[in-house]
């Protein structure tokens, strides 16, 4: 994979990588606290909220800086 | 053709908005998407229901326009200030929406004033002609979809108002007679519950179709006096059926004919009187005796009964006494509508004294969470440079705010997804399909195609987000002009304003509670016992005359525990049956019922503290009642903490001894010589207050009962939303 950053093209628009990255870290948030709450692990957490805010930032931080390299 | 109802809905407004952009760019107009909207969002199912939704948007629209000239005027170069302004108006906008029966004028004017001063605000110089813009296109959508709606396939509210009021009578004799079975042991719990539940829908359905129907019926407008009376006494009589469903327990292993020999008469004749109803409701003769009958007590078979059973007979026989008058009443409004003047109308009128004026806990959080989201959005637009969507943030997130305070239970993410999928199936109408259009032709065939698919496909209320958004999107993302031009910035900037949008609407939800409808369920019970203990308490000298300071507070409280059990109905149907092991529908339902019951139970030991009662019987049951009382505002009290710390057993085998020790000492009471001095009208206050003492406590026994089936660990467990 190309180390250099770089936005991504869609049919000639072109979208900012920590656009992108920021999108599959909510999308990959919002499936985390779904599998948490089927099976009732949201319980050891203090205040979900912050935990999925948390989790998303997570994620965006991780994609960006593995896969998409923002 | 024969087409369907909602075919035809959707053709009407379709055409509606297609002439409006007609005449709108004809006239060149700018912005002729409000027009739209204005039709979009005033079309109902009825012509009557429509226009009166259409004044309240013109009548909003002109009220925020002015406040937002006041604002502009005042605080054009203090932005500052100028939000202060904006916000004390919104505030009080959504305060108004939460409980006046002009909500949608309240949530007009909010959202124009925020619109108007977003658009011209930061530059004041084309304030006038953007306000006046609004307000044209407004008026103009209004008299195109009126005169649409009154050509085309008229639907008058008429008709349905009739079957609506037949309806409520139906299911007034309904619960009546449920009532009466349960008396003899026909029928259960349930079924005078579910009876109940339709009595109110009935209702509601009467109401909005009585505000319909004075605006395109010339019949009911013409007798619109009557039909408010109608109004007063059917739904005073509601109300007294729905207090006798709930005490009616203790009177079930009672003789009541040995008591009451003319409760048989009394019976036939309330039967014959909703029979009367309803035959003089369908335009025939007068039926139903209408004289006054007096439910007289067989002193024997009275004194045969224990205390607890004459207090219960004597509270009963006073609701019955009620429902008499109140269906004499209701007889007497319906003769009045239809003319037959041979029924006297002897009644005493429901009261309608206004109801004194308290600031309500939750329409305040609903203001401050509508706040919040105002400030955000307002912050993001001046602190985050090039923040797409720009101003229409703030404009586009203050009324969803205000739509989320009408409706707490909604979640947030709920309305996400529809919001997303009109966004992108308008984006591609945009960029793939209007560019090919040359002409208004065109361009009409277009719109009609577009809103009438919408509104065919969304047409169910259960749909309403989907329609709502979709109208929304597609007129907002096509900004049809007369000077069109085709940007994909457009599209981007909407699809990138929607999830700022939604995250500050998420942001917010949070605070101040969870939305969570299990954690707000739980917390508004937590008020409920709260309430509950206070009113308690200021029965403790009750033969002292409370000060005015705590007289205002007790009527603040005695609100909160009149209204409380809306407000948990409505959130217990957001618990849905799939979310928690614990979380259904009927064990949630049954306890909400429950609560109105004991709400009913407590205003009734509230009102029996201010008559007088026999010296005799005070001085020998005082020491007893005060402890009762004080062990109830205790149970009031550990309720408030914990709203299921209530042990049924436990507590219905301490009543059970409490009441066994009452009896005693009544029967004590009674035996010694003075109380022969007791009049009969002394003797039935005792015994109402007593009966209202022993129904609190049988409805805090069946509350226990209720709590036992629901999983409360479970729904504590914290969980994401």
């Amino acid at each position: 994979m190309n180390p250099i950053p770089h936005e991504f093209a869609i049919s000639g628009v072109y979208l900012p990588p920590l656009l992108v990255a920021a999108l599959l870290g909510v999308i990959a948030a919002v499936a985390t606290t779904r599998l948490l709450n089927h099976y009732r692990l949201a319980k050891y957490f203090f205040y979900p909220p912050l935990v999925q805010l948390s989790l998303a930032v997570i994620y965006t931080v991780f994609i960006g800086t593995v896969f998409i390299r923002v | 053709m024969n087409l369907s109802r909602k075919a035809k809905e959707a053709t009407k407004t379709a055409l509606a908005i297609t002439i409006a952009y007609g005449i709108a760019l004809g006239m060149g107009w700018d912005r002729p998407y409000w027009a739209g909207f204005a039709v979009a969002f005033i079309s109902l199912s009825t012509y009557g229901q429509s226009l009166n939704k259409a004044a309240l948007r013109m009548a909003g629209t002109g009220m925020g326009i002015v406040m937002a000239f006041v604002l502009i005027a005042l605080f054009s170069q203090e932005r500052w200030l100028f939000m202060v302004g904006v916000s004390i108006w919104v505030g009080l906008c959504t305060y108004m929406m939460g409980g006046s029966q002009r909500a949608y004028f309240w949530n007009v004017a909010g959202l124009v004033c925020v619109i108007v001063c977003m658009d011209a605000g930061p530059s004041s110089t084309n304030a006038f002609s953007v306000a006046m813009l609004r307000a044209q296109e407004t008026g103009l959508g209004i008299l195109v979809y009126s005169l649409v709606a009154s050509l085309l396939w008229p639907t008058r509210s008429g008709a349905q108002f009739a079957a609506a009021v037949n309806e409520f009578v139906a299911a007034q004799a309904s619960l009546y007679e449920g009532c009466r079975d349960r008396v003899l042991g026909q029928s259960t719990a349930a079924q005078t519950h579910e009876l109940s539940a339709q009595l109110r829908q009935a209702r509601d359905r009467f109401q909005t179709l009585l505000a319909a129907a004075d605006t395109d019926t010339y019949e009911v407008w013409a007798l619109r006096a009557q039909w408010q009376t109608f109004q007063r006494q059917a739904l005073a009589l509601t109300i007294s059926l729905a207090r006798w469903r709930d005490t009616l327990e203790g009177i079930q292993d009672i003789d009541l004919a040995k008591v009451f020999p003319d409760l048989q008469e009394l019976d036939d004749l309330l039967g014959q009187r909703f029979k009367g109803m309803a035959a003089m409701l369908a335009n025939e003769p007068p039926a139903g005796d209408s004289a006054p009958l007096e439910l007289a007590v067989d002193r024997a078979g009275f004194r045969a009964l224990s205390a607890f059973e004459r207090a219960e007979v004597t509270a009963a026989r006073a609701r019955w006494q009620e429902i008499e008058q109140l269906t004499r009443g209701l007889l007497a409004a319906i003769a009045d509508i239809r003319d037959f003047n041979r029924i006297a109308v002897d009644s005493t009128p429901a009261d309608s004294s206004p109801a004194p004026f308290f600031l309500d806990t939750d329409r305040l959080l609903s203001v401050f969470r509508v706040l919040l989201i105002l400030w955000l959005a307002y912050l993001l637009w001046i602190y985050v440079p090039d923040l797409p969507g720009g101003t229409g943030v703030v404009s586009m997130a203050c009324p969803l705010g205000m739509a989320l305070a009408s409706m707490p239970q909604v979640r947030v993410s709920k309305m996400f997804r529809p919001a997303m999928l009109s966004t992108l199936a308008a984006s591609i109408i945009y960029i793939f399909i209007m560019p090919q259009l040359s002409s208004f032709l065109g361009l009409g065939t277009l719109l009609f195609i577009s809103t009438f698919a919408i509104y065919y496909l969304f047409a169910t209320p259960q749909q309403a987000l989907g329609r709502v958004f979709g109208i929304a999107m597609f007129l907002s993302i096509a900004s049809i002009s007369n000077e069109q031009s085709y940007s994909f910035m457009v599209v981007a900037s909407t699809a990138m304003m929607l999830p700022i949008v939604f995250l500050v609407l998420l942001v917010t939800a949070y605070i101040p509670f969870s939305p969570l409808p299990e954690k707000a369920f739980e917390r508004l019970l937590r008020r409920y016992f709260r309430s509950s203990e206070y009113l308690l308490s200021t029965l403790g000298d009750w033969q002292q005359p409370l000060g005015s300071r705590e007289h205002a507070r007790q009527a603040r409280q005695l609100r909160e525990i009149a209204t409380l059990p809306q407000k948990l109905a409505a959130w217990s149907r957001a618990i849905g049956p799939g979310l928690l092991p614990g979380g259904s529908p009927a064990a949630t339902q049954q306890l909400v019922a429950d609560l109105q019951a004991l709400s009913f139970r407590i205003q009734e030991l509230l009102s029996a503290r201010d008559h007088q009662y026999p010296p005799s019987l005070i001085a020998a049951l005082q020491a007893d009642i005060r402890a009762w009382r004080l062990a109830i505002q205790q149970v009031f009290q550990r309720l408030s903490v914990d709203p299921s710390d209530l042990d049924r057993q436990a507590f219905q085998a301490g009543l059970a001894a409490t009441i066994d020790h009452m009896e005693q000492q009544v029967r004590a009471a009674l035996d010694q010589p003075e109380q022969g001095r007791i009049s009969d009208e002394e003797g039935a206050d005792f015994f109402q207050l007593l009966a209202a003492y022993r129904g609190v406590s049988v409805a805090l026994g069946d509350y226990a009962g209720s709590v036992a089936p629901i999983d409360w660990p479970g729904w504590r467990e914290e969980r994401f939303a």
